[in-house]
C-alpha cells in the first residue's frame, strides 16, 4: 500500500512542477506590465535625474547638458536662496510639525469618550478632506488683504487690514498656520486610532487604583499610542519636506524668499522660471538625502526599531 | 467563399481608414490662458473652411506652457505642432522653432493673395525674430497700459480738492512723481475725503510679474539722454535692463531711482508685494482704487464689472506715466514635425495672423492688433477704446531680454527687487551691484 502511495506521489511530482511552473510564468506575466512601468516611471527617472544633477541641463540654452562633475552640489552652498529655501522648510519641521502633534494628540484625548464624540471626530477630519489646490484658493481668498474674512473679522475687533501675503513674518505665519490647519487631523486620526487600541479595562484598573489623568495618560495610554504618535511623526517630517501646495497657491515663496520651501525653490529653479534642469536635479538630490538621513535619525532616536518590534530576531 | 468575404471587408475598411487618416492631418497647439480663448476660436473658424485639418488646442498655465514647450522642442518629439510663446523667451525656443521666413520661400503657393505682409507692424514682426530667423508670426501686440477712473479725474470737485492741496490740477499723471501725489489724494487714509480706499493698485510680488514692472519705472531713466549716453541705445535682443554692449545696466543711481519709485507709491497701494495680475485687477474691477497699471485685455474684464458702469464714463485708458513695457507673443511650428503637419500649421498661422482674424479677435477677446490697418480702423477703435492710444504707446515701450539666460535672470531677480521693496535688503547701489554681480555669473557661466 505505501509502495504504491510512494509510486504515486513520484508519479505526480514533474506535473506538478510543471504546474508550478506554469502558475509562476503566469503570475509573472501579471506582474510584468507593473514591474515595466514602474521601471519607467519611476526608476528611470530617477537615474536620469541623478545623472541630469552632474551636468549642465537647461532647457532655455541649446549646447547644455555637458557633464559638469559636482559643480551644481557645490553651488547649493553659495546659492542664498537655496539656503533661505532650507531655512523656511526647518521652519515647517520645527514649528509647525510640533504645534500639528501637540494640538492632534490633545484633541484626541479631548473628545474620546465624549458625549458626541463622533461629530466631532467628522467636524475635525473635514479640513484634511478638502483638496489641497482648493485649500490653497480658500486660502488666499480669506487672507486676501481688501476682501479677505480674516481682516474682516480682525476689523471687528479694532484691528487695521494686515498685509498677510506682504510681509515676510505674516506671509510665514500663514504658511504655517495653513500647514496646522491641514495636518493635524491627520495627526488626530491616527493617535486617535491608537487611543482606542488602549483596552479598556486597563484603563478602568488603572482610575480604580486613583490614576490622575496625567498618569493615565503617562502609564496606560502612551506606551500603547507610542508607536501611532512616532509614525504620525515620521510621515509628517516626510511630507513636511515636501510643502509646496499652500506655497504654489498663495504667496509664491515670497515676498522675497521669506516662504519659499526647499521643494518650491526646486520648483522654482526646474519647472517654473528657471528650466535649469542640472541644478534642480541636483537640489531634489540632496533633499532625498536630507529626508532619508532625517528619517533614519529619528528612527534612531526614537528607538523605533524596537517599538514596533521592527528588529530581526537573533 | 465566406471567409474571403470577410477578408474583402477587412480590407476595404483598413484601406478607406488609411486614406482618410492620410487626407487629413490633425494639430497640436498649446497656448497660455491669455490667447488660448482666441485661439480656440480661430481654431473652429479654420477647421470650418479646411475640413481636412483639425486642431486640438491645449490651454495651460504660464508656468507650464514653457517646460512642456521647451521639453518637447529638446527632445525633439514633435508632440506641440503650434506653440504661442512671449516673445522674451525667443532666445530659449529658437532652436526648436521653424524659420518661417525660408518656409514660405520655399511654400509661397501656402500664401493667401490677399496675405499683406507690409500691413504687419514692423516692431511686432522684429519681435518675434532672432538671429535674422523669423521664428514667430507676432499674433498678440500686447503692451502696458494706465487705467484710471475717467469720472473721478473729471469730476470738478475732486479737481478743486487737489487743486487746493498741491497747486496744480488734477489730471491723469505723466511722471511717477505726479502719480505719488494723485496716489495719495485718492487714499482715504491720508485724504478721507478720497472716493476710493486706494488710489493705485500695484503688483509687485515674488513673481514674473516683477520683472516686467521694474521696466516701467526703469524705462524714464534708462531711454533718457543721460541714460542713452551712459548704457548707450536700447538693444531690443539684451532690452532695456542692459547696456548696449550687454551688460547689466540697472546697478546705478538710475536702478535704485527707479526702485524708489516704486517704494514711494507702495502706501497708496493695497498689498503691492502681496498682490499679483489678479488682485490689481479685482481691486480696481470693484472700483476700490482710482488707478492701475495693467495689461491691454483685463480691460474686458474692466468693462463688464458692474463697479464701473458705464464703462465709457468711467474707464479712462492713457500711455503709463513712466514707459510701458512691451508683452508680445507670437506664434510658432515645431520644427520636429513631419511637413505635411509644418504645412498645415503655416496655413493655420496665416489664417490667424490675417486682416480678418486680428480685427475679431481684437473686438471679441482684446486681443491688441498686430496689424497697422486694425489700428486705424474706426471699427476697432470703437470697439475697443485703447486701440486709439496704442500707436503712440508702442513708440515708447521698454524691452524685457530675450536672451536663452533671461528665466534665470528673472528668478534671481524678482527675489533682490522683493527684499530691496520689503526692506530685507538695504534699497541700495551696493545691492544692486551684488544683484548685477549674479547677472554677471549667470551670463558667463554658460
Amino acid at each position: 500500500m505505501e509502495e504504491s502511495t510512494i509510486a504515486l506521489e513520484n508519479k505526480n511530482k514533474p506535473v506538478k512542477n510543471s504546474v508550478r511552473a506554469h502558475d509562476r510564468r503566469i503570475a509573472i506575466l501579471f506582474i510584468l506590465p507593473a514591474v515595466i512601468l514602474f521601471l519607467v516611471m519611476a526608476i528611470y527617472p530617477f537615474i536620469y535625474m541623478i545623472y541630469t544633477s552632474f551636468t549642465n541641463l537647461n532647457l532655455s540654452m541649446s549646447g547644455t547638458g555637458q557633464f559638469i562633475g559636482l559643480s551644481n552640489y557645490f553651488e547649493i552652498f553659495h546659492d542664498p536662496l537655496a539656503l533661505g529655501s532650507i531655512w523656511f522648510s526647518a521652519m515647517v519641521l520645527l514649528i509647525a510639525v510640533p504645534i500639528e502633534m501637540v494640538i492632534g494628540i490633545m484633541f484626541g484625548l479631548l473628545i474620546r469618550g465624549i458625549k458626541g464624540e463622533r461629530v466631532f471626530r467628522l467636524l475635525f477630519l473635514i479640513s484634511m478632506m478638502i483638496p489641497g489646490i482648493v485649500f490653497g484658493i480658500s486660502a488666499q481668498m480669506i487672507f486676501n488683504y481688501l476682501f479677505g474674512s480674516a481682516n474682516y473679522f480682525l476689523s471687528l475687533f479694532g484691528i487695521s487690514e494686515i498685509a498677510w501675503f506682504g510681509h515676510a513674518a505674516t506671509a510665514q505665519f500663514v504658511i504655517l498656520f495653513l500647514d496646522v490647519i491641514q495636518w493635524t487631523p491627520f495627526i488626530f486620526l491616527i493617535t486617535y486610532a491608537g487611543l482606542l487600541s488602549v483596552p479598556q479595562d486597563l484603563i478602568d484598573a488603572a482610575k480604580v487604583d486613583g490614576a490622575s489623568r496625567w498618569q493615565l495618560f503617562a502609564n496606560v495610554e502612551f506606551p500603547t499610542l507610542k508607536s501611532f504618535i512616532y509614525i504620525a511623526l515620521i510621515i509628517r517630517l516626510i511630507d513636511a519636506l515636501k510643502i509646496f501646495g499652500k506655497i504654489y497657491m498663495t504667496t509664491w515663496g515670497g515676498p522675497g524668499m521669506a516662504t519659499s520651501s526647499w521643494s518650491f525653490y526646486i520648483y522654482k529653479v526646474g519647472v517654473s522660471y528657471g528650466w535649469d534642469i542640472g541644478y534642480a536635479s541636483a537640489l531634489a538630490l540632496i533633499l532625498l538625502i536630507a529626508s532619508a538621513v532625517l528619517v533614519n535619525l529619528l528612527i534612531k532616536v526614537l528607538n523605533l526599531g524596537e517599538t514596533l518590534e521592527l528588529r530581526k530576531e537573533g | 467563399m465566406k471567409k474571403y468575404t470577410i477578408l474583402m471587408m477587412v480590407g476595404i475598411l483598413v484601406g478607406l481608414f488609411a486614406v482618410t487618416a492620410m487626407a487629413s492631418v490633425t494639430l497640436s497647439l498649446i497656448t497660455s490662458p491669455d490667447t488660448g480663448p482666441s485661439l480656440q476660436w480661430l481654431a473652429q473658424q479654420f477647421e470650418k473652411q479646411n475640413p481636412d485639418i483639425k486642431i486640438n488646442v491645449s490651454i495651460v498655465s504660464w508656468e507650464t506652457l514653457y517646460p512642456r514647450l521647451l521639453a518637447d522642442l529638446r527632445a525633439r518629439s514633435g508632440v506641440y505642432d503650434i506653440f504661442t510663446w512671449d516673445v522674451m523667451t525667443a532666445g530659449s525656443i529658437h532652436s526648436g522653432a521653424l524659420d518661417l521666413t525660408k518656409f514660405f520661400k520655399e511654400h509661397s503657393n501656402l500664401v493667401p493673395k490677399n496675405y499683406d505682409w507690409k500691413d504687419l507692424l514692423p516692431l511686432a514682426e522684429r519681435l518675434g525674430e532672432w538671429n535674422g530667423d523669423l521664428i514667430g508670426l507676432p499674433y498678440y501686440n500686447n503692451t502696458m497700459l494706465f487705467y484710471y477712473r475717467k469720472d473721478l479725474f473729471n469730476n470738478p470737485k475732486y479737481q478743486k480738492e487737489f487743486y487746493n492741496k498741491f497747486g496744480r490740477p488734477l489730471r491723469v499723471p505723466t511722471t511717477w512723481a505726479e502719480a505719488v501725489d494723485v496716489a495719495r489724494f485718492f487714499t482715504k487714509k491720508y485724504n478721507p475725503n478720497s472716493p476710493t480706499r486706494f488710489g493705485i493698485a500695484l503688483m509687485f510680488p515674488t513673481t514674473h510679474t516683477m520683472f516686467y514692472m521694474f521696466p516701467l519705472f526703469f524705462g524714464p531713466y534708462r531711454r533718457s539722454p543721460d541714460g542713452v549716453r551712459e548704457f548707450g541705445p536700447v538693444n531690443i535682443t539684451y532690452g532695456d535692463y542692459f547696456t548696449s554692449n550687454g551688460k547689466p545696466a540697472f546697478a546705478n543711481k538710475y536702478g535704485l531711482m527707479a526702485l524708489e519709485d516704486m517704494k514711494a507709491l507702495m502706501p497708496y497701494a493695497p498689498d503691492p508685494l502681496g498682490s499679483d495680475y489678479g488682485q490689481t485687477i479685482e481691486y480696481f474691477s470693484q472700483g476700490m482704487t482710482a488707478m492701475c497699471p495693467q495689461w491691454t485685455n483685463p480691460y474686458m474684464q474692466f468693462k463688464s464689472s458692474p463697479a464701473l458702469q458705464p464703462a465709457s464714463e468711467k474707464i479712462g485708458i492713457a500711455p503709463m506715466p513712466g514707459r510701458s513695457v512691451a508683452g508680445n507673443w507670437a506664434l510658432g511650428i515645431s520644427k520636429y514635425i513631419p511637413l505635411k503637419k509644418q504645412i498645415a500649421a503655416a496655413k493655420f498661422l496665416l489664417f490667424a495672423t490675417s486682416k480678418w482674424a486680428t480685427l475679431h479677435v481684437l473686438e471679441k477677446f482684446g486681443i491688441a492688433p498686430i496689424r497697422e490697418s486694425v489700428l486705424d480702423n474706426p471699427e476697432a477703435q470703437k470697439a475697443i477704446p485703447w486701440v486709439k492710444a496704442l500707436p503712440a504707446i508702442y513708440q515708447t515701450e521698454t524691452f524685457r531680454p530675450r536672451i536663452p539666460q533671461e528665466p534665470q535672470l528673472e528668478s534671481i531677480t524678482d527675489v533682490y527687487f522683493s527684499e530691496m521693496l520689503s526692506g530685507k535688503i538695504p534699497m541700495t547701489i551696493e545691492s544692486l551691484k551684488k544683484l548685477a554681480q549674479k547677472w554677471e555669473k549667470v551670463l558667463s557661466s554658460k
